[in-house]
């Protein structure tokens, strides 16, 4: 009796996972499937999904075009990369002061941090966009980040906070008392047993910069067209390339997936040992 | 080894004083205790001893010299943490020899070093573990390690047994005694457990809200403390405690409710109104006395501890081995002259009459 309704149990819990496993891979399986297919197999009634059709042409036209896509990756990944390093550099030192110092109104401030997170983005999109075109910053990287450090920082700053206090006090006393600088206690005990949260962290930040669309369009004319709106001018007035589109949209992806490959191990240890605390 | 002298301490953090004014000296290779409740400023006065805290003013003098300005690795003193603060990305040998790698001593010195002081505490085995991967009492010794490669002059202990289970913290004692037997080394042991205290200490350091309540031996603190607060923190069971008064009538007595104790007559009881208090081992019960009912009693393997009762006052005795005492039943009650001890009920400070 008892094994059986463990074993049902199971089952329930396994038939859960699968299906949000399928809930959400099906896009991302339908993309590829797209990207595949010549424009004329999606738009005949019903698709026609024969494998024979299947053919990489897409790939070939996104990224030979003058569309934009190419230029568009490089962009986006200037971008995700400069705002993941200034938002590790920035945070991790807010972060840590905001653990470590005895420091009056910490708490206000961290409120305040957390504060920044509460306008939904249609509200200062307006406003924002006024102060980048008088600071004559529409259309440059320099603006993207900005304002992606202003989305991703209290975050960083937040998980990795967390973080810094889980860390004991007394590991850095000891390493005082075994006679290191505090150079050398950063250098050899608080970088190394960091790494995995800054990692962590750092393709958070990374990833949010690189998908984010709404104030990539508002803020980029031409010069600096970012991965998601090169994609996303596929779908034009008259006519929508789905191939081509899914096709960009998949070599979007690749390089968030290849670091979180890369850096699993990383992530995962990271977010929980942030959790515990945060 | 090193002489360590505390020259009128004192240490706020804001507007809180966490440790008023405490002086003491530690002679060269004692084993001294400071013993408190939680909070009682005993941690600050270690910190600030391994120079991990300023002091708000006196003097820290080691060997004679003041060390207020250096940093705690310039005072040569090496500390055991209470949760022991290993490197969790290095491996034990690691954090045994990371004191040396950051002198930059020769690789094969470290590693001699490291390998002697490993056979010394046991952890030959488990040289290439990580602490994660150690039992508590093996995190233990490897931050005793990590202390005692130093070669320090003095080594300072904050609450090191805290997060071991009962018996592994009694076996823990005996090695630390044994480590400082062997090595001779000037220690301050931070503690609140009485216990510990008084198993391990040349003397002990009582400190009660940023001061320093009693500074002598084990046998002086637990014998003739120096005040009600000393003699209620040491010794188990705590000991009792009376406000009652003095009594002529034919012979000096104390009167506790119904109940009256005789005393020397040599006794000079003085005006001010004086408490009485008496440690359980000079309790006896038995045919003579005043009478009493038992309430309480409680087996622990070699005593057992009977609480009687008597209108007015109670009081605990130690009896050697099985009490076949029962709850209710009727009891003589006797308490030896020698073992009771007065305190001013004004200022609590013990008196001698």
């Amino acid at each position: 009796m008892f094994s059986y309704r463990r074993y049902l149990s199971r089952f329930f819990i396994r038939l859960g996972l699968a299906l949000f496993t399928l809930i959400a891979l099906g896009p991302v399986i339908w993309a590829v499937i797209t990207s595949l297919l010549p424009l004329s197999a999606l738009t005949s009634r019903p698709p026609d999904l024969n494998p024979l059709n299947l053919t990489l042409e897409n790939y070939r036209l996104v990224l030979d075009s003058s569309r934009g896509l190419f230029s568009g990756l490089i962009n986006s990944f200037i971008i995700a990369t400069f705002t993941g390093a200034v938002g590790l550099v920035i945070g991790s030192m807010a972060a840590y002061a905001l653990a470590r110092l005895r420091m009056p109104g910490s708490g206000t401030i961290l409120m305040m941090i957390l504060a920044t997170q509460m306008f939904p983005g249609i509200v200062i999109a307006i406003p924002l966009f006024l102060v980048m075109s008088r600071l004559h910053l529409v259309d440059t990287h320099f603006a993207l980040v900005v304002v992606y450090l202003s989305f991703t920082l209290p975050i960083v700053i937040w998980i990795l906070k967390g973080f810094f206090e889980s860390v004991p006090m007394e590991l850095e006393r000891a390493a005082a008392v075994d006679g290191a600088s505090p150079l050398q206690t950063f250098r050899h005990v608080v970088l190394p047993i960091s790494l995995p949260p800054l990692f962590a962290t750092g393709v958070f930040v990374f990833i949010e910069s690189w998908n984010e669309f709404f104030f990539a369009i508002i803020l980029t004319r031409i010069n600096v067209k970012t991965a998601p709106i090169a994609i996303a001018e596929f779908s034009g007035q008259y006519q929508t390339l789905y191939g081509q589109m899914l096709a960009s949209a998949v070599l979007a992806s690749v390089p968030v997936v290849l670091l979180a490959i890369i850096f699993r191990k990383f992530i995962l240890e990271g977010f929980v040992e942030g959790a515990i605390k945060a | 080894m090193a002489t360590l002298e505390l020259v009128h301490i004192v240490k706020k953090f804001g507007e809180v004083t966490a440790v008023n004014d405490i002086s003491l000296r530690v002679e060269e290779g004692e084993f001294v205790t400071l013993l408190g409740p939680s909070g009682c400023g005993k941690s600050t006065i270690l910190n600030m001893t391994a120079g991990l805290e300023d002091v708000t003013s006196g003097e820290i003098r080691i060997n004679g010299k003041t060390v207020n300005h250096l940093g705690p690795y310039e005072r040569d003193v090496a500390m055991v943490f209470q949760n022991y603060a290993l490197y969790p990305h290095m491996t034990v040998e690691e954090n045994i020899g990371f004191s040396l790698r950051l002198r930059k001593r020769p690789k094969d010195e470290i590693r001699e070093r490291v390998r002697k002081v490993a056979e010394m505490l046991e952890l030959e085995q488990l040289l290439h573990r990580l602490p994660r991967e150690l039992s508590g009492g093996q995190q233990q010794r490897v931050a005793i390690g990590r202390a005692v490669i130093r070669e320090p002059s003095i080594f300072l202990f904050d609450e090191p047994f805290s997060n071991l289970d009962a018996a592994l913290r009694i076996k823990t004692r005996g090695e630390i005694k044994e480590l400082h037997q062997r090595l001779g080394v000037t220690s301050i042991f931070v503690t609140h457990d009485q216990e510990e205290a008084l198993s391990l200490s040349d003397r002990i350091a009582v400190v009660r809200l940023g001061h320093l309540e009693q500074f002598g031996t084990p046998e002086e603190v637990y014998a003739r403390p120096a005040s009600k607060y000393v003699a209620r923190f040491i010794g188990t069971p705590q000991m009792d405690i009376f406000s009652g008064e003095f009594l002529r009538q034919d012979g000096l007595y104390y009167r506790i409710g119904k109940a009256r104790i005789p005393l020397p007559a040599s006794i000079q009881p003085p005006a001010a109104a004086v408490d009485m208090g008496v440690r359980s081992e000079f309790v006896r019960l038995g045919a003579q006395g005043f009478p009493a009912m038992v309430r309480l009693v409680q087996p622990v393997g070699p005593f057992t501890y009977v609480t009687v009762e008597w209108q007015g006052g109670g009081v605990t005795a130690r009896v050697n081995g099985v009490s076949h005492l029962k709850p209710r039943e009727n009891i003589r009650v006797e308490i030896d002259p020698e073992g009771v001890l007065f305190f001013d009920r004004g200022t609590e400070k013990r008196i001698d009459l």
